[in-house]
């Protein structure tokens, strides 16, 4: 992928954060249903048109419980037998480059957030922040390749400098050649949530 | 996305013209609409019938269990009647009777990530549907559809449906013989055809390979075709026992028996007559009214019939009705494994044996069988399917097919192979036993994204999928095939009629507030086409619904007599004493003591109406006339986009097809044959038109016409470079004259 291609891949709007629990065995995904439906009516997420709650319990290894918005959905899901909240932004890009990929951390870390503190949740939801998953939707500007990684690294190292205060321990592409480009990022700590979402407030902006 | 890299580029090689033709017409439609340029209505019908549909949600409003709030959608034009632009919507995509590749799948798994919400969702007519899809991604997805050979084209919109037949078709052994080809030829034949332009409503189309079983599911459609075969003069003819006016629906109707044979020589030409008839005669202003079952009984089937042998008989020749025959003996599907028994003397598991027992059919054909998937709710991820492409492409090949009951069949499976297969299934989550028994319930989506739902019907069957597996008969032989079907509303798409168990939503008021229920009908027959249709009994709270789930069957199993069917059970029993043993079940208990009656399944919401709206399943009765004047809008559109980049010939030639397009659209309000032929729609729109005067403007008389004439005789793209921009103006004029004379013939009482 030339350095063209690297900028077009962090064009797609269809980018994706999910971070994961760091315990399975709490996770009672049904339950999630009211606390989406709460959110929509207290307008929890300020940033975001939603829509509506969609159930896909049923499906094993699925998208979960998702809170479909105008511009994003955010999945609790469970793929590849991993619960965790995922926030995949979709249309038009309300970034590019870095300040896209800051932005959807935001978001993803936002929701995990809410998550974490939501009163009918009594805490038993937390997320861990020392492996991210990231990954971009779009076959046609950012395939499942280790090009692509190359090609959005500077702005997944400029993103997790900000965040954690130091350089990621290492990334590796997650997704097989017919998947969406998947990375799993291995951070250089485990902060809070809430300490993250801190300092990316700033830096996307 | 500016320079950015494009699906029209990277696929344009791999796009059938046609197909891709298609696409880049309605995205210059969506293009006009979006400058307001295309009336709603007409917008509406164009893209439902491409398959774009709307879903729950999309007027802008939503019911948050408190109050009705707005939902702040950009000020766009609407895609429809209090339809929101940038809501998102529903793609319904047509696999006709079914039929996938292993690439299909691929791709489908690819849409269903880039597009929707990661899921593949398989309909109860063999469709996949996607939701929470955007309309500006419809076009590239049907482009990526285009590339591996399928439309989304007549998907809605009150056209001819997707052409569903058996999915065990070509294998079963119960069958005359395989309807698949036949089942491809309508669908070719029928597609965009000029006479099932202009119906009132849908209509289904549905072959069956025999009259005992179920999958065709004949006796429930518009026009259904069951394999037959007779002798004449020593020789075996094909054809089909051929129905008409069946469905579901509030009212359900049986399919009526048009003829007892129809050869395969007539089997085109007749259901082209149908159509005809029924979109001269069908109900346009009543859309409650407007199926073909209503004009069949209202007719009577011996009028009908009649009529449709009288337009049989003055059909022009099309030598398509035949030429398909001689390619019917070349029809045949490749398995990719060489038939082989399973392996008896081995060890099975007690999970294969049970998958087994269920999900696996011997084909008509030795050493293969078929294995069903079992989908839950129709539900597969983007990972499932591409492991489901992967399991198919090394045991069955090409040969996979979605069910009626929601699931997908794997063909040509070696019997050999079956434990590595299940072994695959299992391996992606699809290898859950009980495939076609009462552990596999059917529900169409309902509250969760239908506009017109009333009940979570998809709620109600995941919570009794997690209570059939707790009935005594779980196992039983008797309860063993039994099925559980649920629809959100009336309208049947969960085909609830047909089965054992069947359930719609409705509401009911108790102390002012509204409860969640749903009618229970019980007694379907779903052998036999959907032989007959359930009784309605009565309307249950969806609370309690698991509990008359368990009452009946209990009851089934302890009174049942031997071989007694469940159809013939709930007759026994009568409608008076069925309201009886459920009565209790009616009583809802008041809000302060249950407030769990007022929400629905799966949705904590107060219950409520309020986001009840106004279906597209009906689509827009939009008059043949205004698709042709809208088609040459858009051809004009395109002259001037080829004039703007400097393609002077082309614009030349495009502006001369939307001036004979109007002026064909003009001529078919009166001679519904006209042909493509540019001679013809000249001639004819001259005699009928400009010589009778009606097309001549107030002012300036017959100039417009003049316009066309001009260029049809410098034959279309002929005359100077620099004519091009007075052909695109000239040809922009002629269209508001038709429009202008659309609207004098119209008021007129001209047909339209």
């Amino acid at each position: 992928m030339s350095g063209t291609d690297s900028v077009i891949a962090l064009t797609s709007p269809e980018i994706s954060v999910k971070l994961f629990v760091t315990d399975d065995s709490v996770v009672r995904p049904l339950e999630l249903i009211a606390v989406f439906h709460r959110w929509i009516k207290d307008d929890s997420l300020e940033d975001e048109l939603v829509i509506d709650v969609a159930n896909y319990e049923h499906v094993p290894q699925g998208p979960g419980i998702v809170l479909i918005c105008d511009k994003a959905h955010y999945y609790f899901d469970v793929r590849h037998d991993r619960w965790g909240m995922r926030y995949r932004s979709r249309r038009e890009a309300r970034a590019v480059g870095q300040e896209a990929v800051a932005r959807a951390f935001r978001s993803a870390l936002h929701a995990a957030s809410l998550l974490e503190n939501d009163p009918a949740l009594e805490g038993r939801y937390r997320f861990r922040t020392d492996q991210v998953e990231f990954g971009i939707y779009d076959r046609l500007r950012a395939p499942s390749t280790e090009d692509t990684l190359e090609a959005v690294r500077p702005a997944l190292d400029a993103t997790v400098e900000a965040l954690y205060g130091a350089p990621a321990k290492g990334y590796a592409l997650q997704s097989g050649p017919k998947e969406p480009f998947m990375v799993s990022i291995e951070a250089p700590g485990a902060p809070d949530v809430s300490e993250l979402l801190g300092k990316v407030a700033a830096t996307a902006g | 996305m500016d320079g950015g890299p494009s699906w029209q580029d990277k696929l344009k090689d791999q796009i059938p013209d046609e197909l891709g033709r298609e696409v880049d017409i309605f995205e210059t439609q969506m293009e006009l609409r979006r400058r307001g340029e295309v009336d709603e209505r007409l917008f509406a019908e164009t893209r439902l019938r491409r398959g774009v549909y709307g879903q729950r949600y999309d007027n802008g409003q939503r019911h948050d269990g408190t109050q009705n709030r707005p939902l702040e959608y950009r000020d766009h034009p609407t895609k429809g009647p209090e339809t929101m632009w940038d809501a998102p919507g529903m793609v319904r995509i047509k696999i006709p009777y079914g039929a996938m590749t292993a690439e299909q799948i691929d791709v489908m798994a690819e849409l269903s990530e880039d597009y929707s919400d990661g899921i593949s969702h398989v309909t109860t007519r063999q469709d996949i549907q996607l939701h929470f899809v955007h309309i500006e991604d419809t076009p590239d997805m049907m482009r990526r559809l285009a590339a591996v050979g399928i439309t989304t084209r007549e998907a809605c919109g009150n056209s001819v449906r997707n052409v569903t037949a058996c999915h065990l078709a070509g294998v079963c052994k119960t069958e005359t013989f395989d309807v698949t080809p036949y089942a491809e030829v309508l669908k070719e034949f029928l597609l965009g055809h000029p006479d099932v332009q202009d119906f009132g409503r849908k209509m289904k189309p549905a072959f069956s390979g025999c009259a005992q079983e179920a999958c065709g599911l004949v006796n429930m459609h518009d026009i259904g075709y069951i394999a037959k075969t007779r002798e004449v003069d020593g020789k075996v003819q094909r054809g089909f026992e051929f129905y008409v006016g069946g469905g579901l629906g509030a009212i359900p109707h049986p399919a009526l028996l048009l003829t007892d044979f129809v050869s395969e020589e007539e089997m085109l030409p007749l259901t082209q007559a149908v159509c005809r008839v029924f979109a001269r005669l069908g109900e346009k202003e009543n859309r409650g009214r407007a199926r073909i079952k209503f004009l069949v009984a209202k007719l009577g089937i011996e009028e009908f019939r009649k009529l449709v042998y009288e337009e049989r008989e003055v059909l022009p020749h099309d030598p398509r009705w035949t030429s398909y025959i001689k390619d019917i003996a070349d029809y045949a599907e490749v398995p990719v494994r060489e038939p082989a028994p399973l392996e008896t003397n081995g060890e099975h598991t007690p999970e294969f044996r049970a998958w087994y027992a269920t999900n696996v059919r011997a084909q008509s054909q030795e050493g293969y069988a078929v294995a069903t998937v079992k989908c839950p709710l129709g539900d597969l991820t983007a990972d499932q399917m591409r492991d489901l492409a992967d399991i198919a492409r090394k045991f069955s090949g090409d040969n996979v097919r979605l069910t009626v009951e929601q699931n997908i069949v794997l063909r040509w499976v070696s019997e050999a192979d079956l434990p590595k297969v299940h072994a695959a299934l299992v391996a992606a989550d699809l290898g859950a036993p009980g495939a076609e028994t009462i552990a596999d319930l059917t529900s169409c989506p309902g509250t969760d994204t239908c506009k017109l739902g009333i009940a979570a019907s998809r709620g109600l069957v995941a919570e009794l999928a997690n209570h059939v597996g707790h009935l005594n008969g779980g196992t039983d032989p008797a309860l063993k095939n039994l099925r559980i079907k649920a629809s959100g509303c009336f309208n049947s798409c969960g085909q609830h009629h047909i089965s054992d168990l069947g359930f719609y939503g409705i509401s009911r008021k108790k102390g002012g507030r509204l409860v969640p229920h749903f009618q229970v009908v019980l007694g379907g027959k779903w052998v036999e086409n959907g032989g007959s249709f359930g009784l309605a009994t009565l309307a249950i709270p969806s609370k309690n619904i698991p509990t008359v789930v368990k009452r009946v069957t209990d009851r089934f199993l302890e009174e049942r007599e031997p071989d007694e069917t469940f159809t013939a059970f709930i007759g026994r029993l009568g409608k008076v004493e069925v309201k009886r043993f459920l009565q209790d079940l009616t009583e809802v208990p008041s809000f302060e003591e249950d407030p769990s009656y007022y929400s629905d399944w799966g949705d904590p919401r107060v219950f409520t109406m309020e986001d009840y709206g106004e279906g597209e399943c009906a689509g827009e009765i939009v008059p043949m006339v205004e698709f042709g004047l809208q088609a040459s809008e858009r051809e004009v559109f395109e002259a001037q986009l080829y004039f703007d980049a400097g393609d002077m010939e082309k614009a030349k030639a495009m502006a001369y097809k939307a001036m004979l397009t109007a002026a064909q659209a003009l001529v078919k309000t009166e001679f519904y044959d006209i042909s493509d032929v540019p001679d013809q729609i000249v001639s004819e729109f001259k005699t009928r038109f400009h010589e009778t005067q009606r097309f001549n403007d107030r002012f300036a008389g017959s100039k417009f016409a003049s316009y066309l004439f001009q260029a049809h005789e410098v034959g279309g793209n002929g005359g100077r470079p620099e004519q091009a921009r007075d052909r695109v103006q000239e040809a922009q004029l002629f269209i508001e004259a038709a429009y202008k004379c659309y609207e004098r013939i119209g008021t007129a009482g001209a047909p339209a």
